[in-house]
């Protein structure tokens, strides 16, 4: 609903890059330039992860940081789709449908954005944080649950600086993301923060509550089971926050004003 | 070779056999920047109620361990007078053929949307969905009664002189006496299938992965027996059957031809490859030149038992 895109096209792109970041999260870097060209952060993929229909559908993946005809696909391995994903090599061709769904607004001149990544949630936030001017000054949170599952290179967070928590303590501030969050907000006294946000269900949820105590606007990504991924289905529902009826991820979202989505404490579809 | 693809239906010809099945294709417009239309020789809308549906509780896809996906949308649409203010004028009625598919739970409800589509201009006919398995009132239970299908189309008929195709269920024990009561009572045609009912679970969380528990099961595990329905119900009645069900390429496509279908439905496919109407046709015709056949009319009901 936030800077509604329309036109999407089919494109088969080439992989030029893939590599393993952690334990089941890989980075694969893709050209295709039609689609990179007209991405905007927060928009999505929907890929064909491999010819016939075994599996059937295509997966929803985040646009991540694009760099010219290229754009980079950060993916956790969940099941047997993005199984096969990560097995694919420089140089095969993927096909995919994009860019789709709503991009995250962009700051206006007196907010103050803060980035805020749950695990492989970080995704479309590099690439926000790619599109946002050097002159301006943003704060970049990521909550693990280890190191061991980090989603960004050590390069990474130090390039962007971002500030990890871990659950475990094993990597930045022991503890969850919102609390990090709370430290944050707290210690700097940020002025007017808008916080853009993308993670699981449940750090979704309570950054909606947290965001609605302390009354600072934010935006989330959500990643539910899609169909078609054009709005033709209605698979990818998510109820509205008043009640009446449902949006749909795939041409609403996937960027929602979190104030709008129901988020039923963290149980999403 | 130049192979003929057209198909006729009484007064309707279809320049393909190739149509969208309901609820795949939305109202038409939303695929238009992915799929070429003119592979198409119509396409089939979502199925429209007079009152608006909200849909069932998410999660309403997934995807199953034995291929093809569940679906349970529960009939999601913005009812007639929502369609009538805003979605009529997205139809692709310059593209190619549109049949409105049509869903309610009761006969009244059948009668009412009709008798307000019948305004809408260059409509080619409609689809009477008696068959959602995912209603609880209606739906599945409506269109497994005889005298309910009977019911709908008799009064449906009655309103209207367009095409009417009646979309029935594979749950029936047998397909054939209900496939003739629709047409007595003046059908057109007939969709076969539409979804069987399904679930699927995950052991380790001992959840159901849908909200509303059961769905609609699509995708290629339904071709043999849309295969087997198509093939009874061409049996016993005389009009254009519209086969759906697991058709993915050309070959499942000159398979429903051959077994009694004038009209093919792709529906679930086009999730995976919108362009697939482009694909299957192409598939099709290079059937027909391999087998020196110069018209897929030929094909219809070719079958050699």
């Amino acid at each position: 609903m936030v800077n509604k895109i329309k036109m999407s096209i089919i494109e088969k792109g080439i992989i030029t890059d893939i590599k393993q970041i952690s334990g089941d999260i890989w980075d694969m870097t893709v050209a295709a330039s039609q689609i990179a060209r007209n991405s905007k952060p927060g928009q999505f993929v929907h890929v064909k992860v491999n010819n016939g229909f075994k599996p059937f559908l295509r997966r929803p993946l985040s646009i991540g940081p694009v760099n010219g005809d290229t754009l980079r696909l950060i993916f956790l391995v969940k099941g047997g789709g993005t199984q096969i994903l990560a097995k694919k090599n420089v140089g095969e061709e993927i096909d995919m449908i994009g860019p789709l769904g709503s991009a995250f607004r962009m700051p206006k001149k007196d907010e103050f954005p803060i980035f805020m990544a749950g695990g492989i949630g970080i995704v479309p936030l590099l690439f926000l944080d790619d599109c946002l001017t050097n002159d301006i000054q943003r704060l970049f949170l990521l909550g693990l649950r280890s190191r061991s599952f980090s989603t960004v290179s050590d390069d990474e967070l130090n390039k962007r600086s971002i500030y990890v928590s871990s659950d475990d303590g094993s990597i930045g501030f022991k503890g969850n993301v919102i609390e990090l969050l709370t430290e944050q907000l707290d210690n700097n006294k940020l002025i007017n923060p808008i916080i853009y946000s993308c993670g699981p269900g449940i750090m979704l949820a309570k950054l909606k509550e947290f965001c609605e105590m302390r009354q600072i606007p934010a935006y989330v990504s959500l990643e539910v089971p899609m169909g078609c991924g054009v709005g033709a289905c209605q698979s990818c529902a998510v109820p509205k926050a008043d009640g009446d009826g449902y949006y749909l991820v795939c041409q609403d979202g996937p960027v929602f004003d979190a104030s709008l989505v129901n988020l039923n404490h963290g149980e999403l579809p | 070779m130049i192979v003929n693809a057209n198909v006729r239906m009484g007064d309707i010809e279809l320049r393909t056999p190739l149509l969208t099945g309901s609820g795949t294709f939305g109202y038409g417009s939303e695929f238009e920047d992915l799929t070429d239309y003119s592979a198409l020789g119509g396409i089939v809308t979502k199925s429209l109620s007079f009152e608006p549906r909200a849909g069932n509780p998410p999660p309403r896809i997934c995807e199953t361990s034995s291929g093809g996906i569940i679906n349970s949308i529960g009939l999601a649409n913005v009812g007639i007078e929502e369609f009538l203010g805003s979605k009529v004028n997205e139809l692709p009625l310059d593209k190619t053929e549109v049949f409105l598919s049509v869903v309610g739970d009761s006969v009244e409800d059948f009668t009412k949307v009709v008798e307000r589509l019948e305004d809408v201009e260059r409509i080619a006919g409609y689809e009477l969905n008696v068959s959602c398995p995912n209603v609880k009132r209606g739906g599945l239970s409506l269109g497994g009664d005889r005298e309910a299908v009977t019911a709908i189309v008799r009064e449906v008929r009655a309103l209207t002189k367009r095409f009417i195709s009646v979309k029935l269920t594979p749950h029936y024990t047998l397909i054939a006496p209900v496939a003739q009561a629709a047409v007595d009572a003046g059908a057109d045609a007939l969709t076969l299938i539409n979804t069987l009912v399904g679930m699927e679970i995950n052991a380790e969380t001992r959840k159901p992965l849908l909200g509303n528990i059961t769905g609609g099961y699509s995708g290629p595990p339904l071709k043999p027996v849309a295969l087997a329905k198509v093939w009874q119900a061409a049996q016993v009645v005389d009009v254009p059957i519209w086969a759906s069900g697991g058709i993915v390429n050309g070959i499942d496509a000159i398979e429903f031809l051959l077994t009694g279908a004038t009209a093919l439905q792709v529906g679930s496919v086009l999730f995976a490859d919108p362009k697939a109407p482009t694909r299957i046709l192409n598939e099709m015709i290079q059937y027909c030149e391999r087998h020196n056949v110069d018209s897929f009319t030929d094909l219809i009901g070719g079958l050699r038992t």
